[in-house]
């Protein structure tokens, strides 16, 4: 087991480094700051001068070696656009994201996880259909899309619901729905799947026989086994919302870092971009880790194999 | 029983009193896309930033709502000759902390920001003065290194900031908590979220009027909208014109707009490929409906402009005439120039309304010339379009303001060879403008540009399309006029029932 958590941990190691290492190249290949920072009557001296004095004027690689020396100190830099740590400032907005993230989460696996049973032990039933309707919703409306109806009818109508802004708990709701729509609706067809897989096989046929109820059988052993399949697509969700997190902060101006990476990439703000992006990665792998580590808790049958 | 009535009475009384108190407006909220870069005023100038950190700040100088260069710290101001101006300073103005603001801080602000080891983004706009030196407690004379007729446009940028401050907390600090002499102070900035200011009440200009301001980052502009309707903002910037009505259509908003001194123009390569050709950029000029574009896209917010300058900018000609909307001479030209099908790269980012580019690419197409649009992200678009003149595509969409209303701010920077936006170059025009920026005589300055005008006209490096007009929304009872040089003053606003 131990084995195991340290070679996951050298591979996480790697693949944090190989996205830092794509993201900087990439970064630095389409343009640096400097143009976005001066007004646009600058000549072409002060544009150097600047760049120069921000040392964006170096060979790439001696700019990589030094934010990796850098790296190696924890030293993530100094902000050239807002001029403060780039570290200071996702950490300020990095509590946000995990409080919309959690709000999304609660609404993925308190309505998916219930919905997906339902869906499977009542197969069709009207209850079950519409269900099914509303998980279809879910899947196929952009977030964009939702994100703005539900301002335009709890908010703007309705005047029930914040239009935007984080503060309130009330101004949760709207953009952890928006955002937890999707996941939801994964996890409503995983569990459903996994669970009508597992209704098909031998041990709930004896159950059945030996007179125990769909009930009984359903919670007492097969959630159990069909929770497999759910904590992977648990932990690949969380990146997603990740992602997803990018468009629902800005158009709730929920202010994450999915918000913050919109606008430091659109600035051109090097440092701050590679500590979110350092961070995402290192959740992304993270969560794939703890997801592995579970199987393991919830199936004695899992062995790992070196 | 008698006072028993009389202090029912006041109490009544005083109730009432305070229900009045509790209708004036306490908190003014603003949307705006993005939060404040930063509230150092003399590092960030993007609006967003400005927009913040000027109503904390006082200026050296100001405009009036009619464009003209005004007194605010500073009370006058007389050339010693073309290079030395020395200003009187106020002698009753104190910064927030209650110390008195004197020359010395103006001198402070104007060598702060010129100063190369600040890395301020702003220096260009100032890398023209020499020294700034303190006479007495209200008096500082600017030298400049030659004689700069735009000095004093450019001055109206620079905020005053208090020396013995930034000097005791430095630079960072600085930028975190801001202090200033302006209208409201600082009370919190969650960065990205919001900026909350207060009242100053010993601001020297009275007392400003609401007690707190509040700046909020809302990036989507529907969202701000709903902000605005549903009374959570009071104030919004950025409105696209086809939601103009929807503000004008509501019971609690309104729309505001203003003639700014942005000119919507489109750039054309002289230097490379098809549009080299003199004929082929003429007749692009001949192509475009500038009238249609403001009618159809802007919602007839604009004006249709002959040059590349709006009417609020020093050295504005009506003289000079654009060419007229005619298709059938564009077509003609692009004949005689043997450019049918040449492929022209118009390049844009997200940042230009991409409806627009579209309507002009269609225009252009109809001429015979095939057009192409290459969208990438800002950074980009600016490295292609400030670089080489051969990786600099055929056109781009911008929309130019220098906040100093003055030509110099424009087609210098646009237009002059050497320039990084320039793709032209012509001898003659290059020593209108040079000349232009070091002379003082005003009627001088404004003969030379209208030159220039002619000149740029029958070159067609660019071309004017249009002036801009600045959206913002607003609730019913916020009184507030906006300026050409699109300033949010919240001093210059009020609240009416």
């Amino acid at each position: 087991m131990l084995n195991y958590a340290v070679q996951r941990l050298i591979q996480a190691i790697v693949a944090i480094f190989g996205v830092l290492t794509i993201v900087f190249v990439v970064m630095h290949l389409s343009g640096d700051p400097t143009l976005l920072l001066v007004p646009q009557d600058a000549s072409a001296e002060m544009i150097a001068q600047l760049r120069h004095q921000l040392g964006f004027d170096r060979p790439i690689h001696i700019q990589y070696l030094d934010y990796l020396y850098g790296l190696t100190r924890l030293d993530f830099g100094i902000s050239v656009v807002q001029r403060v740590p780039a570290l200071d400032i996702v950490a300020s907005r990095l509590p946000y994201t995990i409080q919309l993230a959690a709000g999304a989460l609660l609404v993925a696996i308190g309505i998916g996880i219930p919905a997906g049973i339902i869906m499977a032990t009542l197969r069709d039933t009207a209850i079950a259909r519409i269900l099914a309707a509303i998980v279809v919703t879910g899947q196929s409306v952009p977030t964009f899309l939702s994100a703005i109806l539900l301002i335009f009818i709890f908010g703007v109508t309705l005047r029930w619901l914040p239009t935007s802004g984080a503060g309130e708990l009330s101004a949760m709701i709207m953009p952890s729905i928006a955002l937890g729509a999707l996941s939801m609706s994964t996890f409503a067809r995983m569990t459903r799947i996994a669970i009508i897989d597992e209704l098909g096989k031998d041990y709930v046929r004896a159950g059945r026989a030996r007179g125990l109820s769909l009930r009984e059988i359903v919670f007492r052993h097969v959630l159990r086994n069909a929770s497999i399949p759910v904590i992977t697509i648990a932990a690949l969700e969380i990146g997603n919302l990740l992602a997803g997190a990018v468009i629902i902060e800005t158009v709730f101006a929920w202010p994450g870092i999915g918000q913050l990476a919109i606008q430091s990439i659109q600035s051109r703000d090097f440092l701050v971009v590679q500590v979110i992006v350092l961070l995402i990665s290192f959740v992304y792998v993270l969560t794939s880790v703890a997801a592995d580590l579970v199987y393991v808790v919830v199936d004695p049958r899992i062995r790992l194999v070196r | 029983m008698k006072t028993g009535l009389a202090s029912i009475a006041a109490a009544v009384m005083m109730l009432m009193a305070s229900t009045a108190v509790a209708q004036t407006k306490d908190t003014l909220t603003i949307d705006l896309p993005n939060d404040a870069a930063t509230l150092d005023p003399h590092l960030q100038w993007n609006t967003d930033s400005y927009t913040v950190y000027r109503n904390i700040f006082d200026n050296l100088l100001t405009r009036d709502t009619s464009g003209k260069i005004v007194p605010q710290i500073a009370t006058a101001w007389t050339y010693d000759n073309d290079t030395t101006l020395t200003f009187k300073i106020r002698d009753d103005v104190t910064f927030q902390d209650g110390s008195k603001l004197t020359a010395d801080d103006v001198v402070f602000s104007i060598n702060r920001i010129i100063n190369p080891a600040l890395k301020s983004p702003q220096l260009s706009q100032f890398d023209q003065i020499k020294t700034a030196q303190a006479v007495d407690a209200t008096t500082v004379k600017v030298t400049t290194k030659s004689a700069y007729p735009a000095l004093l446009a450019q001055l109206v940028k620079l905020s005053i900031v208090p020396k013995a401050y930034v000097e005791k907390v430095g630079d960072q600090e600085f930028n975190l908590k801001p202090l200033g002499s302006g209208p409201y102070k600082l009370v919190e900035w969650q960065k990205g979220i919001a900026t909350n200011l207060e009242a100053y009440g010993n601001y020297w200009r009275g007392q400003p009027p609401f007690q707190k301001v509040v700046f909020r980052a809302v990036p989507d502009v529907s969202t701000r909208i709903a902000d605005l309707k549903t009374g959570k903002a009071d104030l919004i910037r950025d409105v696209p014109p086809d939601q103009a009505s929807s503000l004008e259509n509501d019971s609690g908003t309104k729309l505001l707009s203003g003639e700014t001194e942005r000119v919507g123009y489109l750039y054309i390569n002289a230097e490379a490929g098809p549009t080299k050709d003199l004929r082929v950029r003429q007749a692009i000029a001949y192509a475009i409906d500038k009238q249609g574009l403001v009618d159809a896209l802007l919602e007839g917010y604009g004006k249709a402009v002959d040059i590349v300058g709006a009417e609020p900018i020093f050295g504005y000609t009506a003289d000079v005439k654009g060419y007229p909307y005619d298709p059938a001479k564009a077509a003609q030209l692009v004949k005689e120039a043997g450019a049918e099908g040449a492929t022209v790269e118009f390049l844009t980012s997200p940042s230009y309304p991409r409806a627009l580019v579209e309507a002009i690419q269609q225009m252009v197409n109809e001429a015979g010339l095939n057009v192409t649009i290459s969208s990438s992200d800002q950074a980009t678009f600016l490295k292609r379009r400030q670089g080489g003149a051969d990786n600099a595509g055929g056109m781009a969409f911008g929309a130019w303001s220098c906040a100093c209303q003055d030509a110099d701010g424009i087609i210098f920077p646009l237009f002059r060879s050497g320039s990084i936006w320039a793709k032209y170059k012509n001898e003659k025009y290059d020593a209108l403008v040079d000349e232009a920026r070091t002379i003082l005589d005003e009627q001088k300055r404004k003969a030379l540009y209208a030159q220039a005008y002619e000149i740029l006209r029958e070159d067609v490096p660019g071309l004017g399309l249009y002036q801009v007009y600045a959206l913002y929304g607003a609730a019913k009872n916020l009184q507030w006029t906006p300026t050409a040089n699109e300033a949010l003053f919240v001093m210059d606003m009020s609240w009416q029932q």
